[in-house]
């Protein structure tokens, strides 16, 4: 491991200036000294994340804080996600709260208190990222809620208090399950390892998984899920998630699924990597396997028919978690490779479409599908960036989330389960009609009557594009350093396995290839034709 | 030996102070329970430290003390002394009677679970280990089986003491560090969840969980 003081600055950053915030006075702090500190923390953490992701890739393992905080491949990917969403809706955050401001949602005070705690919710979510002790990953994940709380109830309205006070209990108790596995995870190693102050370390405990008690650590691996499971919105454990993505303001929605939602997961990664090694993948995959696909069969259903458009893309981000955890519970390097790159890519999808959300709620006032049509007549840059997000989320080429659902339904062929992926892939098709109908109607429709021609701020159009263009390039071509950190992470989980190549299916040279069981390198559809003879045989 | 017996014993007292807390008509009258109930789980952090000689648990012990018995049932009857719902009554879903038939049948689940466990450290302690277990999901049933949002933050401060006896039977020697992480967390979470309920108070008029069900579907 190389000590390093970077995992050190990347967390002081967002919280000094989270208590600047908030702590100094008004006189002090004015909204645009608010404004400037928070762009500067943001655009601070995406260099330093760039930074260490730079270093993970040149194949060191960053470690600072006597190795209570750690950055390895794994770490990067979910630190990447983390600056690169942050730094987008914190910058599509200025002209957003502006609107809030000059149309009397908010007041100056609660504008101040927005910024302060966006700050203080992204420190938290950078330390789950960061964190090697696994009670320091809980205290995290535990402050993440606590953190964004107030930003989800920041509107003081008495829908949005009711969707901050579900979120927090049902978040809080959900967690306290994930404490509960973290201290059984922990007893179990200060009883194998010789210093106690080791088996707080996922690293240590990583390193001597195979001396750890089988009974204890399959509880506890029911007790993370349960736990990290609830914050990652998975099903049955979801409800609290489409109460507060709708009711947030919209920059927070796309940070919560786009973000939070991956944190928890990473947890849930962190855990799957030590049961691995501890019991073998067969008992954790198999949950992650169930969880994930009731998570796309009740999302997909509850998704079309929602007529709120924040809660069509909340029940969205339930279905996406799920593929994730089916990707991890197909297992082998292809399947947690897949579940990597879907992480990244819904990240970039779904804050691009929840910020789009935005636009439509600045323009329109309203989230009602109903009553929102014709935005591309209306505000044609919003109305398109809004159809590239649903085209995207929808799952067609040549957009990023197609590439790595492509690649998860190859895992789920390769695994042995086609009838699994069948009935996944109907389920999808009925998100791609829900899809379809909000491009249909609030896109391509009739502009409602009465309506204001003209599109919304540069300032909350220009992350918009930023986002649309990588969900663009990470669908025609997943960048080579990005395949690597999703390889070498997906080796992290396995201990080992055969050597994964992440890419689209039309990239068909260079690193766009990966091992068959045979280490023979194979395109995507190459890797599912094993299953897929056994069917016809 | 004696010691064990005398763990396993006093773990018992867990699950009546958690009942009173969970039964009691008031919030506040909960916030003197949890304190108690908080009291009897620092005898027990000492008793498992006499026995084990671990020094780190009678630090643990005491920054128990500060935190559970004192400082979060203070914040707890300050903030919700003047809150009152009386149409409410004591918000328990379901009769007293048939809450305690649910907690003896949730420590015999618990106690089928811990037996299959090997670890050498739970041997002696197995039925103050199932209890530790028993309380944490008897934190879950006060958090369901409870209308008044004041009341449902006592639910996640049982579950967390729970989690804290199983620590302390399973781990302890483990660092006082992540003792002090996990009180610490806790005390953020009882002051948020109790300054949100508080709000929810003002702008409601009421404490009813059954009135938070505008969000649907």
């Amino acid at each position: 491991m190389t000590p390093s003081s970077l995992p050190l600055f990347i967390l002081a950053g967002p919280l000094v200036i989270a208590l600047a915030i908030l702590l100094l006075p008004a006189r002090v702090m004015s909204l645009r000294a608010c404004e400037a500190a928070h762009v500067v923390s943001m655009v601070l953490v995406f260099a330093l994340a760039l930074a260490m992701t730079g270093q993970v890739l040149g194949g060191a393992r960053l470690e600072a804080l006597a190795s209570w905080l750690y950055v390895d491949s794994l770490g990067a990917i979910f630190l990447m996600i983390i600056a690169v969403v942050g730094l987008m809706t914190g910058l599509y955050s200025l002209g957003y709260i502006r609107h809030d401001i000059e149309v009397g949602h908010l007041d100056m005070r609660r504008a101040k208190i927005y910024y302060g705690f966006f700050n203080l919710f992204v420190f938290t979510m950078l330390l789950s990222a960061t964190a090697n002790n696994i009670v320091m990953m809980w205290v995290a994940v535990e402050a993440t809620t606590l953190g964004s709380a107030f930003l989800v109830g920041i509107y003081g309205e008495k829908t949005s208090l009711e969707a901050a006070w579900k979120y927090v209990v049902i978040c809080t108790v959900g967690v306290a399950f994930g404490l509960y596995g973290t201290v059984l995870v922990f007893s179990n190693g200060s009883e194998v390892l010789a210093d106690p102050h080791q088996a707080v370390l996922w690293t240590s405990l990583a390193q001597n998984a195979a001396s750890l008690d089988p009974s204890l650590m399959k509880i506890a691996f029911v007790f993370v899920v349960i736990g990290f499971g609830t914050k990652a919105g998975l099903f049955p454990m979801h409800a609290w998630l489409p109460d507060a993505h709708s009711e947030a303001p919209s920059p927070v929605s796309a940070l919560l699924s786009g973000v939070l939602l991956k944190c928890a997961l990473f947890v849930i990664i962190r855990y799957l990597a030590l049961m691995v090694r501890a019991i073998g993948p067969e008992f954790p995959q198999t949950l992650l396997l169930t969880l994930g696909v009731l998570s796309v069969v009740v999302a997909a259903m509850l998704f079309f028919v929602q007529k709120d458009l924040k809660r069509k893309l909340a029940y969205s981000s339930v279905e996406h978690v799920g593929l994730i955890a089916i990707g991890l519970g197909l297992g082998g390097p292809l399947g947690v490779a897949a579940a990597l790159l879907h992480s990244i890519n819904h990240s970039l999808a779904k804050a691009l479409l929840f910020c789009g959300s935005g636009n439509v709620l600045m323009k329109y006032g309203t989230r009602d599908l109903d009553k929102v049509k014709g935005m591309l007549r209306l505000a044609p840059a919003s109305g398109l960036l809004l159809m590239i997000g649903a085209l995207a989320l929808s799952g067609f080429p040549p957009f990023n989330v197609f590439v790595s659902e492509f690649l998860v339904f190859a895992a789920g062929l390769k695994a042995g389960h086609p009838w699994l992926m069948l009935v996944c892939l109907l389920f999808f098709t009925v998100t791609i009609a829900g899809f379809i109908q909000i491009i249909s109607g609030s896109v391509l429709g009739k502009t409602s009557e009465g309506a204001k021609p003209g599109d919304v701020s540069a300032a909350t159009l220009v992350p918009l594009g930023i986002l649309a263009a990588l969900v663009l390039v990470m669908g025609f071509a997943v960048p080579a350093p990005i395949a690597k950190l999703v390889a070498d992470a997906s080796a992290i989980v396995l201990d080992g396995g055969d050597p994964v190549t992440v890419a689209s299916p039309w990239q068909f040279g260079g690193t766009t290839l990966f091992a068959d069981d045979n280490g023979l390198l194979a395109t995507p559809a190459a890797a599912a034709e094993p299953a897929a003879e056994k069917e016809t045989k | 030996m004696q010691g064990t017996l005398f763990i396993n014993g006093l773990s018992g007292f867990l699950i009546v102070t958690a009942l009173l807390v969970a039964l009691a008509p008031r919030p506040v009258q909960a916030a003197r329970f949890y304190a108690l109930q908080s009291l009897v789980l620092v005898a027990l952090f000492v008793s498992i430290a006499m026995t084990t000689g671990s020094t780190e648990l009678y630090l643990w012990s005491a920054s128990a003390f500060v935190t559970k018995v004192v400082l979060v049932p203070v914040i707890m009857t300050k903030m919700f002394r003047r809150l009152e719902d009386p149409e409410l009554g004591s918000g328990a879903v379901m009769p007293a009677a048939l809450s305690i038939v649910g907690a003896a049948l949730i420590v015999i689940l618990c106690y089928a679970v811990i037996s299959r466990v090997t670890l050498p450290a739970a041997l002696p302690l197995k039925p103050a280990l199932a209890i530790s277990l028993a309380h944490f999901f008897l934190g879950l049933g006060c958090i369901v089986g409870q209308r008044n949002i004041l009341k449902q933050v006592f639910g996640y401060c049982l579950m967390e003491n729970g989690s804290h006896l199983t620590l302390a039977i399973l781990a302890p020697n483990a660092p006082e560090l992540v003792e002090v992480g996990i009180a610490t967390d806790a005390v953020f979470a009882v002051v948020i969840m109790a300054v949100l309920g508080m709000r929810i108070s003002k702008t409601l008029g009421s404490l009813d969980a059954r009135k938070l069900t505008t969000l649907k579907g």
